[in-house]
C-alpha cells in the first residue's frame, strides 16, 4: 500500500518531512491551546510555516516523480467534484493521483490553518486548491477521506459567510462521495495523516475506518444544521436522526447527551404524528441513558461535590426523558380521541366499530412501514430498545382498555418525573407535570362509558390541581395561576355536565344530588371568576379592551358563567330570579363586548351566537317568574 | 397613557450617547454619524441604500440629562415596586455605548450628589424617599425591609458578587417567592447610601473576578436585586407585601454574537470531541416550530431568562435601556442593538391558556 505512495520512503529527507508534519500537527492541536492572549495564534503561525515548507519539499520530490503526467487542468472545481470518472485525468491510486492527494492534504491543512487564524479568504483558496487537485482524480481508498473532509471544511466556511446554499452544495457532494465509495469499495480508506507518517506510526485499519466514519458523521451533522438554517425542517429532522444513529453505531457519543437528543427528537416526531418513530427514539433514550451509570446514592452525594453533580445530572435527565414519554402517551390518547369523537365531543360508537374493523389491515401496513423506517440499529442495544418499545403501543387506542394501558404507562412516567421535579425547588416543572397528569385523566375519561366513573376521574384532576392553585403566588406565577384557574373551572364544569346527564336519567333528583350539583356549579363559577379577576388592573378595573392572548379565554369564561348561573337549582323563586339576572348580565357582557369590539367576533363565534339567543330569551323567562312571584304574593 | 400593569409589553428606551474622545471607540477625527434622533420616539439609521427608521417608547438624544432618563424609565417602576409589583430595568448595548454611564454614572462614581449619577443611585434615592414618606404618612403602622443581592451570570454559571469566595450557585423556585438564587447573600439596606455601598462592593468584586478568573465583564450579566417587604399593621391584621426591583447589566451586545445571535454559522465538531453539542439545538428548533401539539423540550432556558422569567412579560414592569453609539464606525453594532430592542418590544409572556382548555361549546 505504502510502496508507491512514498516513493522516497525511508530516505532521510522523507523522515524529515514526516517529522515536520508531526510537529505542525502538534503545534496546531496541542500547543496552540496554551498560546498567550496577546499572541493567540503563535503556534498556528509556526505550524503554517512548517506546512509551507513541506509543500515546497513535496513539489520538488514530485518534479522527479510526476513529470510527464500531463498538465494540471484547471477545471471548475465544484462541477468536477460531481463529475463522472470518465472525465478524470487520473485514478486516485495512480502515481499522479497520489501526488495530488499528498499535496491536497497539505493544502487542506493550510486551508484549515488560515481559517483558524481568521484569514478566511486565504483559507478558502487553499481548500479550493485541494479540491482542484482532487478534481483530477477518481475517488479511491487513497483520497476519499480527503474528499469528505475538504467538503466539510468548505461547508463550514460558506455557512459562516451566510451562503448557506453554497455550504449545502459542498456538504451534499461529500455525502454522495461517501455513499458511492461505500457502495463500490467500502474498505478502510487512508487517513489524512497516512501520507506523512512513517509506517510504524500509521493508524490501524480499524482506526482509519473509525476516523473516516466520524468525518462522515460530521458531514451529516453539518447538513442537519444547514437544513435547519434553510428552514427545511423535514430534512433537518432526518439528518439529526441519521447523526444520532451513526453516533450509536460507531460508539461515538456521550450517553446522557445522546439520550436527551433522542428524547427531544421524539417530540419532533410527535408533532408530526409519527408515533412509531417517536416511541423508538424514547425507547432508545431509556436504554442509552441507562449506560450513563448508576445514580449515586443520596449519602454519596452529600459526601462529595462530584457525586452530587452526577446524581443531579442523572436524575434530571432521566426525569426529562420521562416527561417526553408523558407527552407521547398524552398525544397518542388525544389523537385517538380526536379520531373517535362526534360533533359534541362524545365517543362515536359507529366510528369506533368502523375503525376497529379497519385496524387489521392497517396493522399489516404499519409493519411494512416499520421495516423501511430509520432505526437505531446498534446490534447489542437492539433487543433492549425493542424491550422498551413493547411496553407501550404506538397505535392509536380504540377502546377504554387500550386507552387505559397507555394512560398507565404515562402515569408511571408522571410518578418518575415528579421524583426529580419536586414542588420544592422546581415549581414550574412540577406543575407542568401535574397539568399533564390532569390531561391524561381528562382524555382517559373520554373513553369511559360509565358517567359516574368518568366523573370520578375528573375529581382526581381537581384533587391534584386545587391545592396548588390555592398556594401559588400569582405575583410570580400569574400565567400558571391563570391556566390552573381555567382548568379547574372547566373540570368542575365537565363534572356538572356529567351530573346533569346522570340526573336526567332519574325521575326526580334528591336533595343530596341537588346539593352536589349546585356545589359543582358554584365551584366552576368561582374559578372562572378568579380567572377573570386576574385580568383586572391593580386598581381592580376590568380592561376596556382585552389583550389578544386572553380574549377568547375571558369571553368563554363569561359565557360559561352565564350558563352555570342559569343552571343552579334553587328552591325559591327569588334566588332563581337572582341567578337568572346574573346569567343575563354575563351573556350581555359577551354580546356587548363583541358589539364594541367587532374584531372579537370571530374568536367566539359559537358562543356569541348562543349568547345573543339567550339575551333575547332570558328576559321572557325572567319576566314569567316575576309575574308568578307577583301573583303568588 | 394606560397605566395598567397587565398586558404591558416590555418598554424600550433608546439612548444615543454623545461623541467623546478616548472611549475606546475612537471617533477622533471621524465626526460622521450613522444615527439621527428624529423625534421622541424615532431614530433614523443612515443605512444604505435606504435609511431605516426605528420606533420605540422613547428615544433620547445626545443632550438628554441623567435626571431625564431616570424620570422616564425608572420612576414609574420604583413607584409600582412600592405598590407590591415587581420591576426590572435592563441596560443593553455595545461596550462603550454608555451603559455604565447610564446605569451608574461617570467613572463608577461614589459621590451621591453628582449631577451625573445614573439610574441606579437615583432609583435608590427615590425608593428610600418614598419609603420614608410612607412610613411617616402611616404614623408607624407601616414598616419596610429592604434586602439586596447581587449576582453575576457568566457562561451559564451563577456567581455571588457579595461573597466572592462562594462556588457557583443554583437557581431554584419556590411556590411563594418565585425564582431565586439558592444561597445568595442578602444584605439589608436601610438607606440609599447603604444600598449603594452594597452595589459598589459587588461591582468591585466583579472587576476582581474578571481579572483573576479570566472572566470578562463584557461577557457576563450582572443582576442587582432589591427585595422590598412592606408590613402594615392595622386592626390586629398584619398585611405583608413583597416586591422585587431588578437592575440588570446585560453582557455587551457585541459579544452576543459569539453565543446565539449568529444563527447561520455551523457549530463545528472537533474530531476529538465525542459530543456534538449543537445537534440538540437543531432538534429543539425543529420541535419549536411545530404546530400546537403538547410536547416537552428538554433544553432549559438560559439562566438569565429563567431568573427574570417574571420580568419578561406577565405582571411585572420592565424597561430596557438600549444604549447606542452614534459614530459611523459603530454602524453594525448600533444596527444590531436597535434590532434587538425592536425584538424586545415583542417579547411578552403569553397567558397561554391551552387551546385545549379554551373549551368548545357543548
Amino acid at each position: 500500500l505504502h510502496e508507491h505512495n512514498m516513493a522516497s520512503a525511508g530516505s532521510r529527507e522523507w523522515r524529515a518531512v514526516c517529522e515536520k508534519f508531526r510537529r505542525a500537527q502538534d503545534l496546531s492541536e496541542v500547543e496552540s491551546r496554551k498560546d498567550p492572549e496577546n499572541d493567540p495564534f503563535r503556534s498556528k503561525y509556526k505550524a503554517r510555516e512548517l506546512l509551507k515548507e513541506i509543500y515546497c519539499t513535496l513539489k520538488n520530490f514530485d518534479v522527479d516523480d510526476g513529470e510527464g503526467e500531463g498538465p494540471e487542468a484547471d477545471g471548475q472545481a465544484r462541477e468536477a467534484l460531481n463529475g463522472e470518472p470518465a472525465n478524470k485525468a487520473h485514478t486516485g491510486d495512480s502515481r499522479a493521483g497520489l501526488r495530488a492527494a499528498k499535496l491536497g492534504v497539505i493544502d487542506y491543512h493550510l486551508g484549515v490553518n488560515h481559517i483558524e487564524t481568521e484569514e478566511l479568504s486565504a483559507g478558502e483558496e487553499y481548500l479550493m486548491n485541494c479540491v482542484k487537485l482532487l478534481d483530477e482524480c477518481t475517488v479511491t481508498r487513497e483520497n476519499v477521506s480527503l474528499f469528505i473532509q475538504v467538503g466539510n471544511q468548505l461547508g463550514i466556511l460558506w455557512a459562516g459567510r451566510d451562503e448557506t446554499e453554497k455550504a449545502q452544495g459542498f456538504l451534499e457532494t461529500a455525502e454522495s462521495i461517501y455513499v458511492q465509495y461505500m457502495k463500490e469499495d467500502g474498505q478502510p480508506p487512508l487517513d489524512l495523516v497516512d501520507f506523512f507518517v512513517l509506517e510504524e506510526d500509521a493508524p490501524s485499519q480499524q482506526e482509519r475506518m473509525r476516523r473516516f466514519e466520524m468525518a462522515y458523521t460530521h458531514t451529516l451533522y453539518y447538513l442537519a444544521q444547514v437544513y435547519k438554517n434553510l428552514g427545511q425542517y423535514e430534512s433537518a429532522g432526518q439528518y439529526c436522526h441519521s447523526t444520532l444513529q451513526r453516533q450509536l453505531k460507531f460508539s461515538h457519543f456521550v450517553p446522557l447527551e445522546w439520550a436527551i437528543n433522542a428524547a427531544t427528537l421524539s417530540q419532533y416526531y410527535i408533532t408530526k404524528t409519527r408515533y412509531m418513530e417517536a416511541r423508538h427514539c424514547l425507547a432508545a433514550a431509556n436504554v442509552i441513558a441507562g449506560l450513563a451509570g448508576e445514580v449515586p446514592s443520596e449519602a454519596a452525594a452529600k459526601e462529595s461535590e462530584a457525586e452530587y453533580e452526577k446524581r443531579e445530572q442523572l436524575c434530571q435527565k432521566r426525569a426529562e426523558i420521562a416527561r417526553c414519554w408523558i407527552k407521547y402517551c398524552l398525544n397518542v390518547l388525544q389523537d385517538a380521541k380526536k379520531l373517535l369523537e362526534d360533533n359534541i365531543g362524545e365517543l362515536d360508537l359507529d366510528r369506533q366499530e368502523e375503525l376497529q374493523r379497519a385496524r387489521q389491515d392497517e396493522e399489516e401496513e404499519k409493519e411494512r412501514g416499520r421495516k423501511t423506517a430509520v432505526l437505531f440499529d446498534s446490534a447489542e442495544m437492539f433487543d433492549s430498545i425493542c424491550g422498551q418499545e413493547e411496553k407501550v403501543s404506538c397505535i392509536l387506542p380504540l377502546n377504554f382498555e387500550e386507552a387505559r394501558a397507555i394512560f398507565l404507562v404515562g402515569q408511571g412516567y408522571v410518578t418518575q418525573a415528579k421524583e426529580y421535579f419536586e414542588m420544592d425547588g422546581h415549581v414550574t416543572d412540577h406543575i407542568e407535570i401535574l397539568q399533564d397528569h390532569s390531561a391524561l385523566f381528562k382524555v382517559l375519561a373520554f373513553f369511559e362509558e360509565d358517567l359516574e366513573r368518568r366523573c370520578k376521574m375528573h375529581k382526581r384532576r381537581v384533587d391534584m390541581l386545587e391545592p396548588i392553585c390555592k398556594d401559588l403566588n400569582a405575583q410570580y406565577y400569574l400565567l400558571i395561576c391563570r391556566q390552573l384557574q381555567f382548568e379547574l373551572a372547566e373540570t368542575f364544569y365537565e363534572m356538572m355536565d356529567l351530573k346533569l346527564a346522570v340526573a336526567e336519567k332519574q325521575d326526580q333528583p334528591d336533595a343530596h344530588t341537588i346539593k352536589k350539583f349546585n356545589h359543582l356549579c358554584l365551584a366552576s363559577i368561582k374559578y372562572y371568576q378568579m380567572f377573570l379577576d386576574s385580568i383586572r388592573s391593580p386598581e381592580g378595573k376590568f380592561p376596556e379592551k382585552l389583550e389578544d392572548d386572553i380574549l377568547r379565554p375571558a369571553l368563554v369564561a363569561k359565557f360559561r358563567i352565564a350558563r352555570l348561573q342559569s343552571k343552579i337549582i334553587s328552591g325559591n323563586q327569588a334566588s332563581q330570579l337572582e341567578n337568572l339576572n346574573l346569567s343575563l348580565e354575563s351573556y350581555n357582557f359577551v354580546v356587548q363586548y363583541c358589539e364594541e369590539h367587532p374584531e372579537a367576533k370571530k374568536a367566539v363565534e359559537t358562543e356569541l351566537e348562543l349568547s345573543e339567543e339567550m339575551v333575547s330569551l332570558l328576559p321572557i323567562k325572567i319576566n314569567r317568574i316575576q309575574c308568578r312571584m307577583v301573583s303568588s304574593n | 397613557q394606560s397605566n395598567s400593569i397587565d398586558g404591558d409589553a416590555i418598554k424600550v428606551y433608546v439612548r444615543v450617547r454623545p461623541l467623546t474622545q478616548g472611549t475606546g471607540l475612537t471617533t477622533d477625527g471621524d465626526r460622521n454619524l450613522c444615527l439621527a434622533v428624529t423625534s421622541d420616539h424615532t431614530v433614523r439609521l443612515n443605512s444604505k441604500p435606504e435609511p431605516r427608521n426605528f420606533t420605540y417608547d422613547h428615544v433620547a438624544d445626545m443632550d438628554t440629562s441623567q435626571e431625564s432618563v431616570f424620570s422616564c424609565v425608572a420612576k414609574n417602576i420604583v413607584e409600582s415596586c412600592m405598590n407590591g409589583y415587581n420591576g426590572t430595568i435592563f441596560a443593553y448595548g455595545q461596550t462603550g455605548s454608555g451603559k455604565t454611564f447610564t446605569m451608574l454614572g461617570p467613572n463608577e462614581l461614589t459621590d451621591f450628589s453628582d449631577e451625573l449619577r445614573g439610574v441606579i443611585p437615583r432609583s435608590f434615592e427615590y425608593l428610600f424617599f418614598l419609603i420614608s414618606r410612607e412610613v411617616e404618612k402611616s404614623a408607624g403602622a407601616k414598616s419596610f425591609l429592604c434586602k439586596c443581592s447581587f449576582i453575576e451570570i457568566y457562561n451559564e454559571q451563577i456567581f455571588d458578587l457579595l461573597d466572592s469566595a462562594s462556588a457557583s450557585l443554583f437557581l431554584r423556585e419556590d411556590i411563594k417567592k418565585g425564582v431565586f438564587v439558592e444561597g445568595a447573600v442578602e444584605k439589608y439596606a436601610a438607606s440609599a447610601a447603604e444600598a449603594y455601598q452594597v452595589l459598589s462592593m459587588g461591582w468591585r468584586n466583579r472587576r476582581v473576578a474578571s481579572t483573576s478568573m479570566n472572566r470578562e465583564s463584557s461577557r457576563s450579566h450582572a443582576v442587582f436585586t432589591m427585595t422590598l417587604e412592606s408590613k402594615e399593621t392595622g386592626q390586629g391584621v398584619v398585611n405583608i407585601r413583597t416586591s422585587q426591583l431588578n437592575l440588570v447589566d446585560l453582557a455587551g451586545s457585541e459579544r452576543q454574537k459569539d453565543t446565539h445571535a449568529e444563527g447561520s454559522r455551523l457549530k463545528e465538531a472537533s474530531s476529538i470531541n465525542r459530543s456534538l453539542m449543537c445537534l440538540g439545538q437543531v432538534i429543539m428548533a425543529l420541535v419549536d416550530v411545530s404546530n400546537g401539539r403538547s410536547r416537552h423540550v428538554c433544553y432549559r432556558d438560559s439562566k438569565l431568562t429563567f431568573l427574570l422569567r417574571d420580568s419578561l412579560g406577565g405582571n411585572a414592569k420592565t424597561y430596557i435601556i438600549a444604549n447606542v453609539h452614534p459614530g459611523s464606525k459603530c454602524f453594525g453594532e448600533s444596527l444590531s442593538t436597535l434590532q434587538f430592542a425592536q425584538r424586545a418590544k415583542l417579547i411578552k409572556n403569553k397567558a397561554m391558556i391551552n387551546e385545549d382548555t379554551q373549551g368548545n361549546v357543548k
